[in-house]
């Protein structure tokens, strides 16, 4: 671990992203430059439109940035086609969409199954154990068998946490996981999240809730697609109590 | 991913909605089913026929009086001409080409055993008809030169025709009338069935000489014979000889009509008709295939269109999970060849069981007909169905798997 402390897991340098449509260029991230370690457990913040969702997609390797820099690992990510960014984001990230993303009237236990399927490192005789661990730790092994629309929507997500986590990625994304949730559920999930955390996971979390944000270790603030402040929870605390860092 | 895994991902895309599969199959369904079925029912047939012919023995040369068609198949046979003369047949005799030479007359008039009475076909043939038509004894004996030679008043009867008149007695030696005459019962044949859609097995043989005595004709009604050599060679020679007795001009070489008074015909030139028919009955039926099979490709690459659109999410959901592109085309791929395939499946037993339902009534009336099914046409229908998924839903499946993995996530 100690190669990650000295090569950040994630690290952009100038990395822009702007979406052409009929030949009118939205620009929607300037000159982002991020270090994100692993480990870390980080939130997106910024309001509606700010680009949240788009650095989260360029991050997990869903979308590719128009210019500027994405290292992976300390590996440059430029120039990698659409098949090897699929084996990246199998081998190792996860997604939890705020809309849940099950398929559905499938059971929950093929819902989980789903990355597996595509995860080459995984043999097939794990994958079942797997699976049913994945589905107890987010506390639903009574509902394995439950087809995706019969569960609530608190229920619905953690089968999506269960599913982000069943290829024990390196890093979890997670954009609005409660966004869809009302408050009871919307704590379950953080969580299960913050476990996650302490049991060594990266987790990047966007979100427009400060609550929610509370969560993580580091918050990234974004606005119109820059970034404007990135502290540290513990410098935070520290200068709420109105002490000093060290 | 793995094969198996791709294999029952598609499998659940095809059961998710059962009733829209069974209609987007429903096309292959039709064009397999009545592939299975033309080609069975048209083996049927053949068998039914090539057994009849083959049972002439493939030497076998027939003439009768009558004119040429246009077409082969077409010509006009017409019992009461009265062009081929006794003169003409001891001609015949003579030809190095031909042996066997059997002559025939049908006699007119019905038989009768006591009360019981038969309208069976009555005539009167040499001994060598036995052998061109290759009909043998089941019980007492057939008719020999000495019989011919004497004109004696004997018959051989079918097996139907004994049946009729006589039920399970033996008619060896009981007395028979056709006509005015009386006739001694000296053998039944073995059973043969039906031959050219007639039964073959209601008949009643009695010696040439006597029927030639009791028509007083002089002129026969048909003359069947065998060459010793190639068949054609021996059909040139009767046609050579009976032009020249007949005082016919032979037709210009090339010519499709000619103006024979009389017809000769070999069971290989049969053979040959036949297979002019069943290869134009192939032609016909692989054009209905072909066809079908577009038809139901269309079909089946609409629903895939349709599928793809409608499971976007999906898609992008596979995507960002780790799909590669070449994952979601193999299985929107594996789908199409899936539905098409069973398509076939079920058109296949569908055909089939149309056939044995049509072998059911066929056998009622065709006695050789059977159960006949062309398994080269079976594996071909299903291949072509499986082909066509293959054809039709690659473009669907390229379409699936180029979609973007965010837009796609964010179709409604
Ligand atoms: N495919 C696209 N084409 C053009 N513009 C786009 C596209 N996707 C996003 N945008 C634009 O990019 C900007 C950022 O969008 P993004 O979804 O990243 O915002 P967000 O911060 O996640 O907002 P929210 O909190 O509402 O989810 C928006 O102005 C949006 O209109
Ligand atoms: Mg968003």
């Amino acid at each position: 671990m100690t190669s990650s402390k000295t090569t950040p897991l994630i690290e952009t340098i100038g990395l822009n992203k702007s979406y052409v449509n009929d030949e009118v260029e939205t620009p929607v991230l300037h000159d982002i430059n991020l270090s994100i370690s692993s480990g870390e457990f980080v939130a997106i913040m910024g309001p509606s439109g700010s680009g949240k969702s788009t650095l989260m997609h360029i991050l997990g390797f869903l979308d590719v940035p128009t210019s500027g820099h994405y290292n992976f690992k300390g590996a440059s990510t430029e120039e990698k086609s659409e098949d090897e960014l699929a084996r990246i984001r199998s081998a190792s990230v996860s997604f939890v969409f705020q809309s849940f993303n099950l398929l559905p009237r499938t059971s929950v236990f093929d819902n989980v199954m789903l990355p597996l399927l595509y995860n080459s490192a995984t043999r097939v005789s794990e994958r079942k154990d797997r699976v049913m661990k994945a589905i107890e730790s987010v506390g639903l092994t009574d509902r394995a068998t439950y087809l995706s629309n019969q569960l609530s929507g608190g229920q619905q997500q953690r089968v999506a946490i269960a599913r982000a986590l069943v290829t024990t990625p390196e890093i979890i994304f997670a954009d609005e996981p409660t966004g869809n949730l009302d408050s009871t559920s919307g704590t379950h999930v953080m969580e299960i999240l913050q476990n996650l955390h302490r049991s060594g996971h990266t987790i990047i979390l966007v979100t427009h809730e400060q609550m929610t944000a509370e969560h993580a270790e580091r918050i990234i603030r974004l606005h119109d697609g820059h970034v404007i402040s990135d502290d540290r929870a513990f410098t935070r605390r520290i200068a709420k109590r109105g002490g000093q860092i060290k | 991913m793995r094969l198996h895994d791709l294999s029952t991902t598609a499998l659940r895309g095809v059961t998710r909605n059962r009733s829209r599969a069974l209609l987007t199959m429903l096309g292959i369904i039709i064009g397999v089913g009545a592939v299975v079925l033309m080609t069975s029912v048209g083996k049927s047939m053949e068998s039914v026929i090539l057994g009849q012919i083959s049972a002439l023995g493939p030497k076998t040369i027939a003439l009768w009086p009558g004119k040429n068609g246009p077409e082969m198949g077409a010509a006009t046979l017409n019992p009461d001409f009265d062009s081929i003369k006794l003169s003409d047949v001891e001609a015949l005799k003579r030809l190095r080409t031909v042996s066997n030479i059997a002559p025939g007359i049908f006699i007119e008039g019905k038989t009768t055993y006591g009360t019981e009475e038969t309208d069976t076909r009555v005539m009167g043939a040499s001994p060598e008809a036995y052998t061109n038509q290759v009909v043998t004894i089941a019980e007492g004996r057939l008719h020999d030169a000495q019989d011919e030679f004497d004109g004696r008043f004997v018959a051989v009867l079918g097996p139907d025709t004994a049946r009729d008149l006589f039920y399970n007695q033996s008619p060896i030696g009981k007395r028979i009338s056709i006509g005015n005459h009386k006739y001694t019962v000296i053998g039944v044949l073995e059973p043969v069935g039906t031959q050219f859609f007639q039964n073959a097995d209601e008949r009643v043989v009695i010696p040439f000489e006597t029927a030639r005595i009791v028509s007083g004709r002089t002129y026969v009604d048909m003359v069947s014979m065998q060459s010793t050599e190639d068949p054609a060679d021996a059909i040139d020679d009767i046609q050579w000889l009976l032009r020249r007795r007949h005082k016919i001009v032979p037709p210009a070489t090339g010519a499709s009509t000619d103006n024979d008074d009389f017809l000769v015909r070999s069971s290989a030139q049969a053979q040959e008709i036949l297979s002019t028919v069943s290869i134009s009955l192939t032609v016909f039926i692989t054009m209905i295939a072909a066809i079908s099979l577009v038809v139901g490709g269309i079909g089946i690459m609409n629903i895939m269109l349709v599928a793809v659109t409608e499971r976007t999410r999906e898609i992008g959901l596979r995507k960002a999970l780790g799909a590669q592109g070449r994952d979601i085309l193999l299985q929107f791929l594996i789908e199409a060849v899936t539905l098409t395939f069973l398509g076939g499946l079920v058109g296949l037993i569908g055909g089939l069981g149309v056939n044995a339902l049509i072998v059911a009534i066929a056998t009622r009336f065709l006695e050789r007909y059977i159960f006949a099914v062309n398994p080269i046409a079976i594996v071909a229908a299903l291949l072509m169905a499986a082909g066509t998924g293959l054809a039709f839903g690659i473009y669907p499946a390229r379409k699936a798997s180029r979609l973007n993995p965010i837009e796609a996530l964010r179709y409604e």
